[in-house]
């Protein structure tokens, strides 16, 4: 590994933007990722800045259980991020369809059936701080030498 | 025919002030949006058509999850309407923790709405702060319930957990710590001359098209309809004296201000209910059985209505949810937006009506 | 037919909104009262609103019962403010005319009952057009 690579790997790790997106949850995942905004969890001390902009974003966060609206418009958004990039699933929603995959049901989960998923949070919602360690381990080994082995 | 209509500017559905994906599509003239149009679709998860035919204990908590901001009250409401079904009592000890609970989650939920709405306008600095404030909400309602959002804490006859006397010491600590803050940022918000900017005058809803909208809570409230509050019809929020907060301007700025007022207020309603805190049991046990009822109860957000039809076992035969947020996003988006005058005043309207999407679709 | 680049058809998402409950209880209540079917409403709801506002009818539609109490004998009977205030299926201006000519058969001479039944006819009509 060069030096140069090196800086950039060290660069990476620390300024990981995230754009969020709500494919149909129930809405108590989105303020839990909300709430790492809060000067509490500060996520920004990690140097991870919640824009919830796709095409500047590196880590695209998924909440719910992929309702009919998004087909097409999900994959669509996911094209939009730059590489290098990942998807975390939020929640047991996208993973599972947790209670909401049942008979007579509209979703369809799970979503790594529609975009690739790197990492996935259980939890009903998950706590802020698991969250936070999620996007902290994944970004930085998927980021890693990207230039060499990526593309 | 004369070109009345410029151009057709769509906001969203993935937008970087929203939380939740919902389109609207403005019809402007020049920067001058002269009606809007909103495509849902994005959040249908056929919630009532899951619900059908499964028994009470599995619909409690799809209940919940109908809405994550306002959990509590969705809990609430489905419970207190099975009660009424078979004519379960409950205890005055859970009567009123149910008050606590709720209102700790109301004030959460309003936190949160402010903090959208600061943070729409660009003022991070409050929205910061507020969003500081709703993390000690969170830790009082954590350790009443065991959870952070979707506690499932309400049953049938009672409730869950019974409230520690350490509970309530920490409880009474942190509402004084809480209150002062929100004083502090009320001040701050309405006496700051750029959010005064921003905020009067702008989005008005009239008295007379939020009646018509059948628009219901803060929204309401802040155009001047009051008896809307369904607070003021049960019977525990009646005994301990409560009366609605209500504004009459209309306006963005007036919708905030309710929600600043009702936090404090849900303050003094908490240290009520934990001044008249009788012992005793906390269930009184009932099983739920047939019938059929429409059942409102208040919101965050405004007037929630279940309409469930059970069974003898307790199976939800027919139920249908009518959420605050679809009357208020409807007022929104078909009579405030109506005569706003730029397209940043679009976004921070709608949020102003704090839109639930989830809810909105189920 | 150009087709618009981000625009879906949204019929299908229309439709399970109308198919709950109390929609379609409100659905089936509007087509016996104007006498039309009830799958010809849908469709006409879901070709000329909005999908916020078809998940509030049932709720407008309440509420403009209840203003209604309040109207004139004539406006009442064909519930001129429900179905265009709250239930928005006609032009007010169309209504008003509607209205306007139940009242002169009114002062003709003509029964209550019937002239009420040759406005909602006329309703009838600009909804089937």
């Amino acid at each position: 590994m060069t030096f140069l690579q090196k800086i950039k790997n060290f660069v990476r790790s620390r300024s990981i933007h995230v754009a969020y997106v709500d494919v149909g949850s129930c809405n108590g995942c989105d303020i839990e990722v909300l709430a790492c905004l809060s000067p509490r969890y500060d996520i920004e001390q990690y140097g991870i800045f919640v824009h919830n902009n796709p095409r500047e974003a590196d880590i695209l966060l998924v909440i719910g259980a992929y309702t009919p609206g998004w087909e097409e418009k999900l994959r669509g958004l996911w094209e939009k991020i730059p590489p290098p990039k990942a998807a975390i699933a939020i929640g047991n929603c996208p993973i599972s369809g947790c209670l909401f995959a049942r008979p007579h049901t509209l979703v369809d989960p799970p979503v790594a059936k529609h975009i690739p998923i790197a990492a996935q949070v259980p939890g009903c919602p998950p706590r802020p701080t698991e969250i936070l360690s999620a996007i902290l381990s994944v970004a930085p080994t998927v980021f890693a030498d990207y230039e060499v082995n990526g593309k | 025919m004369k070109r009345t209509v410029d151009v057709s500017i769509p906001v969203g559905p993935v937008h970087p002030c929203w939380k939740e994906p919902a389109r609207v599509k403005c019809e402007t003239r020049g920067e001058y949006v002269v009606s809007a149009e909103v495509e849902l679709g994005y959040m249908k998860k056929g919630i009532e058509r899951i619900m059908k035919g499964r028994p009470w204990q599995e619909v409690m908590f799809l209940a919940e999850r109908v809405c994550g901001i306002c959990s509590v009250i969705h809990n609430m409401v489905f419970i207190e309407a099975l009660e009424h079904i078979s004519g379960i009592e409950v205890p005055r000890r859970a009567a009123l923790l149910r008050v606590i609970v709720n209102e700790l989650d109301r004030m959460q939920s309003h936190i949160l709405a402010n903090f959208s709405y600061c943070y729409t306008i660009e003022h991070e600095t409050l929205a910061m702060y507020l969003l500081d404030v709703r993390e000690k909400v969170m830790d009082q309602l954590e350790r009443i319930t065991g959870a952070r959002v979707t506690c499932a804490y309400i049953v049938p006859g009672g409730v869950r957990f019974d409230l520690r006397p350490e509970d309530a010491q920490a409880l009474r600590l942190s509402l004084s710590a809480i209150e002062q803050e929100v004083t502090r940022y009320t001040d701050m918000f309405s006496g700051g001359p750029l959010i005064a900017l921003r905020s009067k005058g702008i989005g008005i809803l009239t008295k007379e098209a939020a009646r018509e909208a059948y628009a219901v809570g803060p929204t309401a409230r802040a155009s001047g309809l009051g008896d809307i509050d369904r607070r003021l019809r049960h019977p525990t929020y009646q005994s301990l004296g409560f009366s609605p907060v209500v504004r009459t301007e209309g306006d963005n700025y007036a919708r905030i201000m309710v929600r600043f007022q009702e936090i404090v207020q849900s303050i003094g309603l908490i240290r009520k209910c934990l001044d008249e805190l009788p012992a005793g049991p906390i269930r009184g046990g009932g099983i739920p059985g047939a019938g059929e009822i429409a059942y409102s109860g208040e919101a965050p957000r405004g007037e929630l209505t279940y309409f469930v039809k059970t069974d003898s076992a307790g199976r939800v035969l027919e139920i249908s949810i009518q959420t605050p947020s679809i009357m208020n996003i409807e007022a929104c988006c078909h009579y405030m937006l109506k005569g706003v005058s730029s397209m940043a005043d679009v976004t921070s309207t709608f949020v102003s009506s704090d839109p639930c999407i989830a809810c909105t679709e189920r | 037919m150009k087709e618009a680049l981000y625009e879906k058809d949204l019929t299908a998402m229309k439709f399970t909104i109308l198919e709950s409950r109390r929609h379609d209880r409100m659905v089936r209540e509007i087509a016996a009262d104007l006498g039309i079917p009830h799958l010809l409403l849908r469709r006409y709801l879901m070709e000329n609103l909005d999908m916020l506002l078809l998940e509030n009818l049932p709720a407008r539609y309440e509420q403009g019962k209840k203003f209604q109490e309040g109207l004139p004998e004539v406006e009442r009977a064909l519930s001129s403010h429900l179905y265009t205030r709250a239930v928005p299926l006609i032009n007010e201006r169309v209504m008003d005319a509607i209205v306007a000519a139940t009242k002169e058969r009114v002062a003709a001479g003509i029964p209550l009952s019937e002239a009420v039944s040759a406005g909602k006819a006329m309703v009838r009509q600009v909804i089937l057009r």
